[in-house]
């Protein structure tokens, strides 16, 4: 099954378009209608237009290659339209109705019957119990929520289990300026789950990273195999700290939980989870728009020192590391700013100036930093030094994070520039501190050497002897 | 791995259970390179004497049945008698086994082991089973009486190699109590290690859904499984 279908269709046909304002099949057709391909509202009992295209009565009779249907009718009618659809070759649909799986009793008998017809045709589903997808890349809003035509396009695959959820994490993207490469809401994940998501993102051009809201899964271990098989950076928040299982006899299943074990398995998978949206987000645009760090040391350059301790507190927690800086670096930066503040890790100039470039290089090119996080307030006369920091990241192959803080209009032309220049920027120094974390955590936890530095766990280190290496892992 | 369905676990289908006794759970442990005290299981109070001899004193005598599954707890506690440094000690621990099985209508052996001193190590639980969304997994953590109390584990999908189980046993909040405390000296982590690895594969390889190796005992010397249960998936 390729999604392609699904997230890249030709022409679109709207099963159950209304023109009545309001209905899903109204919403539907006003968001599909923005797309560049052929929209096809398809109603038995309506005629006319419906966003300058004329209503059909069936999918069957639209004369058209078309991929993806928008099934905007009630759950119990889903089984024949997809029949319907398989006839007209039509190979993914989005289901939006309720009363599925998630209703259980006939609901399960109404989504078992729904998936039998999907997998006679070949057809992708979305859903049911879903709002849909959003690609605003190309336009493509497969989804009756109000405002999503405001979402701009950014490089972040947005999967999420809710499709809710799915919306607040693209909202907040559009509030961050950062924006989405595509958001999901997989529903009941009747046969399009995380696993046929992440792989196909994983080989979107327009997605350099991909997060995942989870909330359960009866296939956890398909999921982690597909993280640790995407090339894409994942990161996953994974709600509910839910009960343990049935299990009564042992310590040992008394001791299992849902939650230890997505913690455990996303971590030994290769996936940095966070407990946030916000914080899923910032890992994602930090991981998405830099060099894949070598490890977990941070180099912090800040121009004002108490940010700069909240930020050196706080990444050791988020599980990065503060190298001091070799001597060179340190003789470079007391050249650049001779009796500077503090020239070790962090460095800290003190206040915004014009050599603060220049210092950001010199801890930049530290062989002991693999990332650098830089915190400034704004300062008018000054701006940000754009332009050491433009490509500086793909030079020396490091993340370099950048935070900042100030009047919203006068920075706001500054920051848009570096945004440009691909520097992921952010907010709070609390917040760039845990994107630098989550990266260096990325680091290690897919570096197969992290166990011979000591592994990822805050305690790490304190166990005698590391292991010989003389095994290969047996999952890999 | 052999595809091979090990002989403890072909012997407790072949009875319809799905609860190995504790000798067919070390069976299967030591059949995978985990090592256990010496022991056997004894029909009468005669072979737990000559059991003892053999093995040597201090031994410890346990119930050995089907029935029983919580060996401490059954009886008014004589399901375990711990510390028996003489030829009456065991006959007395035995008999009241035995009398107490009569009693309650069950078959019951008695286990006669090789005592461990605890005090010479870190007691730690290796476990694994079979997670509807998961399948196999394992995990470690402070074993014995701890347990439930601190609920310090670590878990993993299995199978592991040595390596990440490695790391499984660092992410520990105890983990120092195995690298030497106050002058202990370090736990054979690597063994450990390798236990945890063997239970992954155990439970990966065949049709377990719970398993508790509990308590392990990690020291200086290696690690030894000192209790065992397993249950076996339901058919």
């Amino acid at each position: 099954m390729t999604l392609r279908q699904l997230f890249d269709p030709s022409a679109i046909a709207v099963v159950g378009a209304s023109a009545t304002e309001g209905k899903i099949g109204y919403e539907a057709m006003a968001n599909a209608a923005a797309f560049d391909g052929p929209v096809y509202p398809v109603n038995p009992s309506t005629e006319g237009e419906l966003f300058g295209a004329e209503f059909v009565a069936s999918v069957t009779e639209i004369d058209d290659d078309v991929d993806l249907a928008l099934l905007c009718v009630p759950g119990p009618a889903v089984p024949e339209v997809l029949e319907e659809c398989g006839e007209a070759g039509i190979g993914a649909a989005v289901i939006y109705a309720s009363g599925f799986a998630e209703a259980g009793g006939q609901g399960e008998e109404l989504q078992e019957a729904t998936v039998a017809a999907a997998e006679e045709h070949d057809i992708s589903l979305l859903g049911p119990n879903t709002s849909g997808f959003l690609v605003p890349g190309i336009d493509l809003r497969c989804s009756f929520a109000s405002g999503v035509e405001e979402i701009p396009e950014g490089n972040v695959a947005v999967v999420a289990q809710s499709g809710g959820v799915g919306l607040v994490l693209a909202f907040q993207s559009r509030r961050q300026g950062r924006g989405v490469s595509a958001e999901v809401g997989l529903g009941n994940r009747a046969n399009v789950g995380f696993a046929e998501a992440i792989e196909y993102f994983d080989g979107d051009d327009r997605t350099d990273a991909i997060v995942l809201h989870v909330e359960g899964t009866d296939d956890g271990r398909r999921l982690l195999e597909a993280c640790r098989e995407s090339d894409t950076p994942v990161v996953a928040y994974k709600v509910g700290q839910s009960d343990v299982g049935d299990f009564a006899e042992s310590h040992t299943g008394a001791l299992t939980g849902d939650h230890e074990l997505y913690t455990a398995g996303f971590a030994q998978y290769g996936v940095p989870t966070v407990d946030a949206t916000d914080d899923l987000l910032d890992a994602a645009a930090a991981l998405g728009n830099s060099p894949t760090p070598d490890g977990p040391n941070v180099g912090v350059v800040t121009a004002q020192a108490g940010p700069g301790i909240i930020i050196t507190d706080r990444i050791q927690r988020a599980g990065g590391r503060l190298p001091e800086l070799t001597e060179e670096t340190q003789a470079r930066v007391d050249e650049i700013l001779p009796g500077i503040t503090y020239a070790d890790n962090p460095v800290d100039t003190g206040r915004p100036m014009p050599e603060f470039g220049e210092i950001v290089t010199a801890v930049a090119e530290d062989e002991r930093v693999d990332i650098v996080l830089v915190y400034e307030l704004f300062e008018a006369a000054l701006g940000y030094p754009v332009e050491e920091l433009d490509g500086l990241a793909e030079r020396v192959d490091k993340p370099v994070l950048f935070a900042t803080e100030g009047i919203e209009e006068d920075l706001a032309g500054q920051r848009n520039a570096l945004r440009d220049a691909g520097i992921p920027v952010f907010e709070t120094p609390e917040r760039a501190a845990d994107a630098a974390g989550a990266l260096a955590r990325y680091a290690l936890l897919n570096d197969d050497d992290a166990l011979a530095d000591g592994g990822v766990a805050a305690g790490g280190g304190v166990l005698p002897d590391a292991v010989a290496d003389e095994e290969v892992s047996a999952d890999e | 791995m052999s595809d091979a369905v090990p002989e403890p676990i072909e012997s407790a289908r072949a009875d319809g259970r799905e609860t190995l006794t504790e000798a067919e759970g070390k069976a299967l442990l030591s059949s995978v390179g985990v090592e256990t005290p010496d022991f056997e299981v004894c029909a009468d109070v005669g072979e737990a004497v000559e059991a003892a001899e053999r093995i040597g004193y201090p031994v410890v005598v346990k119930v050995s049945s089907p029935a029983v599954t919580h060996k401490s707890d059954w009886a008014g506690g004589v399901g375990v008698a711990v510390g028996l440094d003489s030829e009456s000690a065991v006959r007395d621990a035995a008999v009241a086994i035995f009398d107490a099985a009569d009693e309650a209508g069950v078959a019951a052996d008695v286990l006669v082991e090789e005592a461990m001193d605890v005090e010479r190590g870190t007691e730690v639980i290796v476990g694994g089973l079979r997670d509807p969304s998961f399948g196999p997994v394992v995990l470690t953590g402070l074993g014995g009486v701890f347990t439930e109390i601190f609920e310090d584990t670590s878990h993993r999908i299995a199978p592991i190699d040595r390596a990440e189980a490695r790391s499984a046993i660092e992410e520990l909040q105890s983990a120092p109590l195995l690298s030497g405390y106050r002058g202990s000296e370090p736990a054979d982590v690597d063994a450990l290690a390798a236990a945890i690895s063997a239970v992954g594969d155990l439970v990966s390889d065949h049709p377990i859904a719970e398993l508790d190796v509990n308590p392990v005992l990690a020291s200086s010397d290696g690690v030894i499984a000192l209790d065992a249960l397993v249950v076996l998936e339901e058919r």
